[in-house]
């Protein structure tokens, strides 16, 4: 039986190269940041640079975005990410949302989990859709700011000269090889990248020997979307499979080689083909179905130790590589370059000393090291590293059924927001300490509808529509009118022309705007709050400070200290 | 025990089991299984684990 590979029901649009003006084999225009990578990474830096007004050159070796199957999940948090930065449509466009999975032992159910899921989310837990649609969906948001996002496709960075006061690289294009200036460089150049090579950085962890053999087939089914794991199933003894759906009729199928399978061999048609057909018939899917791409996976568990080299930042799988196994990959390198372009972006703009950086490798790192350990805990289940690991695993499923309690040990643990809760930015911890709900500093907002009252009229919105490329206080009262003394807040932010907004969150509708209504009445218990209550946000939505009684002198002391704070933690 | 320290548990469980080996693998949880039930301190729900623990294990062929 002969197996003919078809295309991805998706034509990627191909760009040449083109140099800028050059003296001498240099750029004429010195660049305040150039971010290497035109990847989900990449791309989501620039557009938060964009964002703060700052102009970026993204560096993209190849003339087109990615192929083949890579990331296949995004994250409620991703898509958090994406609304601030105007590229949300294009996810809930073409994305297939879903909220949580089944995994099999054999023949039966021995987990059905749900991702957290309730009346107060904007967005899905988790949307599917192929890493190329990511990159195009991005990619087509920044090509709507030509002035301030310029792509150079085709261009290969063959050197990196890192200097106290810049960064000179070195690039190849088909049309000539030129340098250019910068005085920042985010390097997102991927799992292995040409800039942690150049610099000598070695990246540290475990490497694991389980290898996965991952398969997108083209077949038309209207099974619902969900995950799907299958241990042990009748088509493939002894193997661990894994289901997900995606847009435009493509399934995914990873699946674990036996201990002592040659890769090579496993990864040819003819091996491949057979346990593709066995699944699909195990399933129940009777559908005809075509491969459309092969290729084989082993799980890594590495990070660098900083992401901040000087002038050189280290962002996505150029920084860490962690387990495909809970989906922490590209949501992990998205998350990254939210917390990264703000940061930049204040620097560049000389509202922050450089030192506000070294806060993205602390905070970063932390976020690494806790995807690092759920996603060891996946793969230790997913692809056992030793004789004991796959006996426990064995008698988890055997029993799991009969004993509900211990399935939590088969959940994929599926990423989930990163609180910076030892961020040296946190403020005022004992101000914290008195809220009995609510946010910690570090955490990300919890969801909540709201009433958005915005002197035109009124819209039914979410508290996170009320973020943006600037600092946010949520000041919470029973109407809209604002204390006298966070009206001296602004004015003291805005002499130092930092970026802010102030909203408040009122119990009643109010005449004043802008204001966001608690309509449901359920945003105050949930932030703790009472009339008067501050939580300051900072421009990824993470919370700096918060103060059952606003005091504006702490709350402005919080944010000078988070654009000048010194570090000595790394 | 939360979700989390029961991951922990697991995990600690399993890496001890590797590096005891395979070979010395069913005496170290026959040792564990001897300290949980001395642990459990109730005869009737430790027989009533050991019943669990049997149910759906196919007899050794040839007894």
């Amino acid at each position: 039986m002969s197996y003919e590979f078809v295309p991805y029901p998706f034509e990627a649009k191909r760009h040449s190269a083109r140099l800028p003006a050059l003296r001498d084999g240099l750029e004429k225009r010195r660049h305040p940041v150039v971010v290497v990578g035109g990847g989900p990474v990449g791309y989501t830096t620039a557009l938060g640079l964009a964002s703060h007004g700052v102009p970026v050159v993204v560096i993209e070796a190849d003339d087109s975005v990615c192929s083949g199957s890579r990331a296949i999940c995004i994250s409620r948090r991703s898509l958090e990410i994406a609304d601030r930065l105007g590229a949300l449509p294009g996810f809930l466009e073409i994305g297939l949302p879903w909220t949580g999975g089944r995994s099999f032992y054999r023949d039966t159910e021995v987990l059905h989990f749900s991702m957290p899921q309730d009346e107060n989310q904007k967005l899905p837990p988790m949307v599917n859709l192929a890493q190329y649609s990511i990159e195009q969906v991005l990619l087509d948001r920044a090509e709507t700011q030509p002035a301030l996002i310029n792509i150079r496709w085709q261009t290969r960075v063959t050197g990196i000269e890192a200097r106290d006061d810049g960064v000179r690289l070195t690039l190849a294009t088909p049309d000539g090889d030129y340098a250019l200036q910068a005085d920042w460089v985010v390097a997102a150049d991927g799992g292995r990248s040409f800039l942690r090579d150049a610099l000598g950085l070695k990246l540290e962890g475990t490497s694991y020997e389980g290898r996965y053999v991952i398969v997108d087939i083209l077949l038309d089914s209207d099974r619902p979307t969900e995950r799907l794991a299958y241990f042990d199933p009748a088509c493939n003894p002894g193997s661990t499979v894994l289901v997900h759906k995606q847009p435009g009729n493509v399934w995914r199928i990873d699946y674990q080689l036996r201990d002592g399978e040659d890769p090579d061999a496993a990864i040819r048609p003819e091996n491949v083909m057979p346990r593709v057909e066995s699944l699909l018939s195990m399933m129940g899917e009777k559908g005809a179905w075509k491969p459309i791409w092969s290729g084989i996976y082993k799980a890594n568990a590495l990070t660098l130790p900083r992401y901040r080299h000087g002038r050189v930042m280290f962002a996505g799988d150029a920084a860490h590589l962690v387990p495909i196994f809970g989906v922490r990959g590209a949501n992990s390198g998205i998350d990254d370059a939210d917390n990264l372009a703000w940061k930049l972006a204040f620097v560049v703009k000389d509202l922050a000393s450089s030192t506000l950086l070294d806060s993205y490798s602390i905070e970063r790192v932390a976020a690494a090291r806790e995807n690092l350990s759920h996603g060891t805990k996946s793969t230790e289940f997913m692809a056992p590293p030793s004789f004991a690991f796959d006996l426990m695993r064995t008698a988890v499923l055997g029993l799991a059924k009969r004993q509900p309690s211990l399935s939590s040990l088969i959940n994929p643990r599926q990423t989930s927001a990163i609180t910076y809760a030892t961020s040296p930015l946190n403020a005022a911890p004992e101000r914290s300490a008195e809220f009995a709900a609510g946010p910690v500093p570090g955490a990300v907002l919890p969801e909540c509808p709201i009433t958005i009252a915005d002197g035109s009229g009124t819209r039914e919105g979410h508290l996170t529509d009320l973020l943006g490329p600037h600092f946010t206080a949520l000041v919470f009262s029973d109407d809209s009118a604002v204390p006298a003394e966070l009206e001296a807040l602004d004015r003291a932010l805005a002499a130092k022309q930092v970026p802010f907004k102030r909203v408040a969150l009122t119990r009643r509708l109010g005449d004043a705007a802008p204001h966001g209504w608690d309509h449901t009445g359920r945003l105050f218990p949930m932030y703790g709050a009472e009339p008067g209550t501050l939580y300051l946000v900072r421009p990824d939505g993470h919370v700096l400070g918060r103060w059952r009684q606003a005091d504006a002198a702490e709350a402005l002391a919080a944010i000078d200290r988070a654009l000048n704070t010194q570090s000595n933690r790394e | 025990m939360t979700d989390t320290e029961l991951d922990a548990v697991y995990t600690r469980l399993c890496k001890t089991m590797t590096q005891v080996g395979e070979p010395g693998a069913p005496l170290f949880l026959a040792r564990f299984a001897l300290l949980a039930i001395d642990r459990i301190g109730d005869a009737e729900a430790a027989k009533r684990l050991i019943d669990a623990a049997a149910e759906d294990l196919a007899p050794a062929a040839g007894r």
